[in-house]
């Protein structure tokens, strides 16, 4: 097949997409289809799309950008696929093909170019790491750098763990211009990264960063919770909760059993939801959604509000600040429709909460 | 062909009717190898809404093609003649489960484990098994009379259907069937129906059977140096009066790809063979397993190992499990595509059409591994092959005729569980010759206009290759 402009990044995987078989195993779970039903949503419905692009059969609109751009890369399809096929790599490369063509929208556009003056997604020179010395290289990202008090806490954790974090003045890992399409940005981009970031070895506090770091810059990137599950001390918390997993932790990273043994070592007890670990719901919350289409976002949260309500639970934690942001706009929703109570609460607060509380043991049985 | 669009969308919902080339184009393929076009999609919710959007076609002879989840693998969702197609996933309500009468009545949308989901409760499943039960609809399977790898105790589709509601093409809404399991003398319409793939009318409810969930089950594995020991050994099981739930069989080529891909370090004879048996005494299920056992060995099978512990059984399964994806990645620039995919032979057959397989796809430049549910007489096979070249679907094309015809031969059929649609019509077409005429009739006394997916089973082109345009695009 000829190389054209308008398929670049697709062209290689033609072989890729004639492996799906397009048996539509990807319906399983996809929170978006799930939602809408339309065959188009789905992921099998984006690969179909992506090479009906590829192959000239239809032609790039914003209608066919809209769909693509319409899914929370929450992986779930990796896991169902029989044949394994590359699915966000296909997605992502048909949005760099729509993008090149022109069929950004606005807010994306906004995104990037915020990235570019300012190094982060909000556009706001005022949101910058503080930086530390210490051993141990921590990129905060710009979820966590927008929430500076959830990031002033994980330090305060490792600090008490006794791990000492070198933050460094950081930009964006750059995870949004791939996963938006901006493919040509994200290589100019790459470069002031890596300036920022000179390092082989790092932690990181937002779970997607921590995949990025690792496949876009090659960096050997834990996420924070892995080191802290391996010094967490006992406590005696006495709570019951739910645990949501963010879809780049369990299925990107496959970190299961950190953050449940984490809570299980606080004396937190969790009652699993109906779909969990790799097998978890997606929030709604990933893939550039929430720019595109924040109602869709929301009715997919919503879902995982009342599944987390089944438990008989009152209060959900998760791991990730997206997920966190999204299920708690859900939740209030929820209770105000149907005055049902579902707190969403972070780990780390229950990490901080749980290592208060041992302090607190240790100081009254030295007394 | 002009169809109202404003119609349809005063019948469904703004919102439930799509003519843009976007979704056309998705929803001109399914999991076979065909493409075409339809003109627009549409989301009914009610049995009047299919009533009105019937009524509409039929005045203006317009073609419709009811779909599920698009997971065919013959093309019976494809629209052919273009026309409407009618997605059904919205129609998705349990409307009843009486777990005392053990029947429970879905519409058509509704999603094979979601059904089995909600009846957990009550001790009860829908027994038939396909592998794609997670996303298939109840609809999709009546339309293709889908069964699984549990075929060979529960049977198929047909056999878990009491009664059903249809809208004919008129518009007209009629019941067929009945809320027993007996029901004696009369032309069985429902069962007619089932398999029929959408040609004689929309199933709007359908009043399933189902079984009681089994609360012991065990599975067991042995190999074969030969194809035939591992044909006599399934024919001796089936014949000993001992109903296994699954009696799956995988090839040399099958073996050899699962290794490749999977490094499980399956043994690499000839045949392996996995059972298992199931049922509510868990003696009655270890006396059928070390029958089976014997068996086996009695035809020199070896490594016989049989277990109850989920975890040993998942292993015992793994092989076939991985399979799928397996042959999906068998060599570079091969894909696998759904075609000569499920036939069925009577038990005794089996190792001489696997062996034959072989031979076919040796003389025709293309890979063809078997396996599948041969305790029911059902082959799977895939032709792996480079999708982008012209002559590689020339060969797939004799390739198939051949096997049909040896199939045919040995007293076999074309479909034991996929259907017909168009990729396997002109081997079916053959194969049914004495019964055209009377099928045809049929589908002029239900759908005189045509209108209800044309073009397929008896009335499908008789070269698949040209019957429409390919999904996969050709270079050279």
């Amino acid at each position: 097949m000829t190389t054209t402009k308008k398929t670049s990044h697709l062209q290689k995987y033609e072989q890729e997409m004639n492996v799906c078989i397009r048996c539509a195993y990807c319906f399983e779970q996809c929170p978006v289809i799930r939602e809408v039903q339309w065959d188009t949503d789905g992921a099998r419905g984006k690969v179909i799309l992506a090479y009906g692009i590829l192959t000239g059969e239809i032609e790039p609109s914003q209608y066919i950008a809209d769909k693509l751009f319409r899914c929370t890369f929450c992986r779930d399809c990796l896991e169902r696929c029989p044949s394994k096929v590359k699915i966000l790599e296909i997605i992502s490369s048909a949005r760099a093909d729509m993008v090149e063509a022109g069929f950004a929208s606005d807010i994306q556009n906004h995104v990037v170019q915020n990235i570019h003056t300012t190094g982060n997604i909000y556009g706001d020179k005022e949101v910058v790491s503080q930086e530390r010395e210490g051993k141990t290289p921590l990129f905060i990202g710009c979820q966590y750098l927008g929430r500076p008090n959830k990031t002033k806490k994980y330090i305060k954790i490792l600090e008490e763990l006794g791990i000492s974090p070198v933050v460094k003045k950081e930009v964006c890992c750059g995870y949004p211009l791939e996963v938006l399409g901006f493919k040509k940005e994200f290589t100019t981009h790459k470069e002031q990264f890596q300036k920022s970031f000179p390092f082989k070895e790092a932690m990181t506090l937002c779970p997607t960063c921590t995949i990025f770091l690792q496949e876009g810059h090659n960096i050997d990137t834990k996420h924070v919770l892995q080191v802290i599950s391996e010094k967490i001390p006992s406590a005696q918390l006495n709570m019951k909760v739910t645990y949501h997993d963010p879809c780049d932790f369990s299925r990107g990273l496959k970190l299961i059993e950190e953050p449940r043994k984490i809570l299980k070592k606080l004396g937190v007890e969790v009652v699993e939801m109906e779909t969990n670990k790799q097998n978890s719901r997606c929030c709604g919350g990933g893939g550039g959604i929430l720019m595109s289409d924040q109602a869709l976002s929301n009715d997919i949260a919503k879902k995982r509000i009342h599944e987390a309500l089944d438990t008989r639970t009152e209060i959900l934690v998760t791991s990730c600040p997206t997920c966190e942001q999204v299920l708690k706009k859900a939740a209030q929703e929820v209770g105000e429709a149907e005055g049902k109570t579902m707190i969403i609460r972070s780990i780390e607060d229950i990490i901080w909460q749980g290592i208060q509380e041992a302090k607190k043991s240790a100081e009254a049985t030295k007394a | 062909m002009h169809i109202d669009i404003k119609k349809l969308q005063e019948i469904v919902g703004v919102e439930n009717v799509r003519d843009n080339i976007a979704d056309r184009y998705v929803y001109a393929s399914d999991a076979s190898v065909h493409r075409h076009l339809p003109d627009i999609v549409v989301r009914p919710s009610t049995i009047e809404e299919v009533q009105h959007i019937l009524r509409y076609a039929n005045d203006n002879k317009i073609p419709v093609v009811p779909r599920g989840a698009g997971s065919g693998m013959s093309g019976q969702t494809v629209p052919i003649a273009g026309g409407i197609v009618l997605d059904m996933k919205r129609m998705n309500r349990i409307i009843e489960i009486r777990p005392e009468d053990v029947l429970c009545k879905v519409e058509p949308g509704v999603i094979n484990d979601e059904l089995n989901r909600v009846l957990k409760p009550s001790g009860f499943f829908f027994p038939p098994t396909p592998s794609s039960g997670m996303i298939c609809t109840i609809g999709g399977m009546i339309g293709t009379n889908a069964s699984g790898n549990r075929s060979v105790k529960y049977g198929a589709t047909r056999d878990a259907i009491l009664g059903m509601k249809v809208v004919l093409a008129n518009g007209e809404l009629v019941t067929l069937g009945s809320n027993t399991k007996v029901d004696s003398s009369g032309y069985q319409l429902a069962k007619l129906m089932v398999g029929s793939e959408g040609t004689l009318g929309i199933v709007v409810e359908a009043t399933l059977l189902i079984s009681p969930i089994p609360k012991y089950r065990a599975m067991g594995v042995a190999n074969f140096s030969s194809l035939e020991d591992a044909g006599r050994m399934i024919s001796d099981t089936i014949a000993s009066g001992i109903t296994p739930s699954m009696l799956e069989l995988m090839d040399n080529v099958a073996i050899t790809a699962v290794n490749n891909a999977q490094h499980l370090g399956l043994p690499d004879v000839a045949a392996i063979v996995i059972f298992e048996c199931n049922g509510m005494v868990k003696e009655a299920v270890d006396y059928e397993m070390k029958r089976i056992s014997e068996i086996c060995e009695k035809h020199q099978g070896t490594g016989v190992k049989i277990s109850d512990d989920p975890k040993e059984m998942k292993r015992i399964y793994e092989g076939r499990q991985k399979l799928f994806p397996s042959l999906s990645r068998y060599g570079e620039g091969m894909v696998s595509t759904a075609l000569a995919d499920d036939m069925a032979v009577p038990i005794s057959k089996i190792a001489d059409a696997v062996h034959e397989i072989h031979e076919i796809a040796k003389r025709n430049n293309v890979v063809m591994s078997a396996y599948g549910h041969c305790g029911a007489g059902l082959i799977h096979t895939k032709i792996l092959m480079d999708t982008n070249k012209k002559s590689q679907w020339q060969d797939a094309k004799k390739a198939v005729k051949e096997v049909y015809e040896y199939i045919q031969a040995l007293g076999g059929t074309t479909s034991g569980e996929h259907g017909i649609g168009i990729s396997k019509a002109p081997s079916w077409k053959e194969e049914k010759k004495d019964s055209l005429v009377l099928m045809k009739a049929i589908k002029k006394t239900f759908d005189p206009n045509n209108i209800l997916n044309p073009q397929k089973l008896m009335d499908a082109p008789g070269d698949w290759l040209t019957a429409t345009p390919l999904r996969y695009h050709m270079s050279a």
